[in-house]
């Protein structure tokens, strides 16, 4: 009786405390996404149609952006794991000092703001910039800088993306006890087997989580790509700006997000799945 | 089935004596109990002999092969961990047959072999469950089977019921022992349990600061322990100091003939080597019924010791009654054991106990 009193008095304050964070979510995220949707949908007063899909779907620079950014994305995000899973493992496995520094240093791109980080990277890699001096005093020339072009991207989004990743795959490696992995080596298995046997299948939903974010992080990003990427084609948070502003076509910069929208969804349920089969999992 | 031979086994932890110079030598098919308080040791050397733990120096033999050089994976050791440690992404089915998939056998070798196994462990139909879905003793049966089922020369055992409660694990430690005795399989037990140690184990290793106390029997433990630690160890035990002098010291009324030089020793009195009776009187300060028995604290020359009485006697809390002494230890002024015995009494002065 006592316990339902409590419950029942518990569950309005619960409700309030959320009510906040959801009604600005509301009022700010999904009120205009609707809008944009709808508006998308009944691009005049004629009535609901699919033409300004059409148009987008007709256009090849527009699906030509869709299908690079997709493409940047996916390869943005399996390069992230498959860099910072070895860290993280060493990370994981190892002690002393030089474990703590090279946490110190893979962590640090977090602390520093995209921008800088972008023009740091063309004075890196860019014509003339660190790596082309350095190569061309030691009598090697013909060197391509991947400034503006699609890897040049994927390099300043790879650093940009490294603490995120790291981190997660860090907490998820924390859950694996010692004494599973011992166990492993008890009955024989050697460092693969333990990787792919045991380590990868107990943090799966570390590696969903970290990749659906780095996908969701990395599919509207705006700023490497601005910086560092080829002018055509081009990722589609630039692409949606250059639609907005210089073409000043606001149907199709909306249908463009649209489409953004659409596949950052399909992720988004991965990743909100991978979550609550991680509550009930440590419920 | 196999020999282990445990030699002069040392190991440091960044300059810190962890384990020193231990020796033991263990037969084929012998349960050993390695027993002591926290961070005496004892799964230090337990992980060195399943090789988690490289030995700063010393030998460890099986069957006469020294195993120091090998990873855990090629040493014929099975080891049952504290925590379990199942993998919770397989079913029960799939954590026994892992180690005999990387043996390569065939599929129908390892459904039998699993099945035989968790036969053993009383586990069968539960081949289809996931760690998580079922009781901390079945996961523990499961670790054990898994263990097993590899059919390992040396089995280890980590505290492997320190997190159940206390009635599964005296059925547990039954159900290891015989499984342990049909099998034959050579066995080292950590515990720091020393009811479990004694109920258990063939012989029992008492470890303290890294080093072997006593090595013995169950009963020799209990009955003759080596040092003062281990007086105090196992069991419940009284310790009291007294002065020896031309080779008597004096507990109450009762004089103790002690065989060593003059100086403070600690006198070891069990609570059931004492009875009523006897002219060593003080008062009751509280009495216990522990069922089979009552534990009385009794206040004799101003230090409180514990007596054993049966429970059909009537004594409550400040009564004054009088204590007889039938076997006590003595150790000097190190520890040590030296021989002693009840001589008799100041008034009779030539009652003989022993």
């Amino acid at each position: 009786m006592t316990v339902e009193r409590t419950e029942a008095r518990r569950f309005p304050v619960g409700l309030l405390l959320v009510a906040a964070p959801v009604l600005l979510v509301a009022v700010f995220v999904l009120l205009p996404a609707i809008a944009a949707i709808v508006s998308t949908l009944r691009p005049d007063a004629a009535g609901w149609s699919f033409s300004a899909y059409a148009r987008f779907f007709g256009d090849r620079l527009s699906t030509g952006n869709l299908l690079f950014t997709l493409v940047s994305t996916l390869v943005t995000s399996s390069a992230l794991l498959l860099l910072c899973l070895p860290i993280a493992l060493y990370l994981r496995f190892s002690s002393g000092r030089l474990p703590t520094f090279v946490q110190s240093v893979a962590v640090f791109p977090l602390f520093v703001p995209g921008i800088i980080v972008g023009y740091a990277l063309i004075r890196f890699m860019g014509p003339n910039g660190t790596i082309q001096t350095v190569l061309h005093a030691i009598g090697i020339n013909g060197f391509r800088s991947p400034y503006l072009t699609p890897v040049g991207t994927v390099i300043g989004l790879v650093w940009e993306g490294i603490p995120l990743t790291l981190l997660i795959l860090l907490s998820g490696l924390a859950q694996v006890p010692d004494a599973a992995i011992e166990a492993a080596r008890d009955v024989g298995a050697g460092g693969l087997r333990i990787l792919t046997g045991i380590i990868l299948p107990l943090i799966r939903n570390s590696l969903t989580v970290a990749f659906s974010l780095s996908f969701l992080g990395v599919f509207g990003a705006f700023t490497m790509p601005y910086l560092l990427g080829p002018a055509s084609p081009e990722m589609m948070g630039v692409f949606m700006q250059r639609t907005f502003s210089e073409l000043q076509d606001p149907l199709q910069a909306q249908t463009q997000a649209v489409m953004c929208f659409l596949f950052c969804a399909v992720v988004g349920v991965i990743y909100v799945r991978s979550v609550a089969r991680s509550r009930r999992k440590s419920a | 089935m196999s020999e282990l031979v445990i030699d002069r086994l040392s190991k440091h932890f960044s300059g810190t004596r962890a384990v020193a110079d231990v020796e033991v030598a263990i037969d084929d098919g012998e349960l050993v109990c390695l027993l002591g308080p926290s961070g005496c040791g004892k799964s230090t050397v337990l992980r060195m002999i399943a090789g988690f733990e490289r030995p700063t120096s010393g030998r460890i033999l099986i069957d006469g092969e020294d195993v120091v050089a090998l990873p855990p994976d090629r040493r014929p050791t099975g080891m049952v961990f504290q925590s379990h440690a199942l993998w919770s992404h397989m079913t029960v089915f799939q954590n026994v047959a892992f180690g005999l998939k990387l043996r390569r056998l065939s599929r129908a070798a390892i459904r039998e072999k699993v099945a035989g196994v968790l036969d053993l462990v009383g586990l069968t139909g539960f081949e289809a469950r996931y760690p998580g879905q079922l009781s901390g003793g079945q996961q523990q049966r499961v670790a054990i089977a898994r263990c097993v089922v590899l059919e390992p020369k040396i089995l280890l055992m980590d505290e492997p019921f320190s997190a159940l409660d206390a009635h599964l694990r005296v059925r547990l430690r039954e159900e290891v022992r015989a499984i342990q005795r049909r099998l034959g399989l050579t066995t080292i037990f950590v515990t720091h349990d020393q009811e479990e140690a004694l109920t258990l184990a063939d012989r029992v290793v008492v470890m303290r600061s890294g080093t072997v106390e006593q090595i013995g029997s169950p009963s020799a433990i209990y009955a003759e322990p080596a040092t003062r630690f281990v007086a105090g160890f196992i069991g419940t035990m009284n310790i009291i100091e007294r002065q020896v002098t031309g080779g008597l010291a004096k507990l109450g009324d009762t004089r103790i003939a002690v065989d060593g030089p003059d100086g403070i020793y600690g006198f070891a009195l069990r609570p059931e080597d004492l009875s009523l009776g006897g002219a060593w009187s003080g008062e009751v300060q509280r009495v216990l019924d522990l069922g089979a028995f009552r534990m009385l604290d009794v206040t004799v020359s101003s230090e409180t010791i514990k007596v054993q009485v049966d429970k059909s006697v009537r004594i409550l809390v400040g009564d004054e009654i009088g204590l007889d002494i039938h076997e006590v230890a003595a150790f000097d002024g190190e520890g040590r054991a030296r021989p002693a015995r009840v001589h008799g009494t100041i008034e009779s002065g030539v009652r003989l106990h022993a």
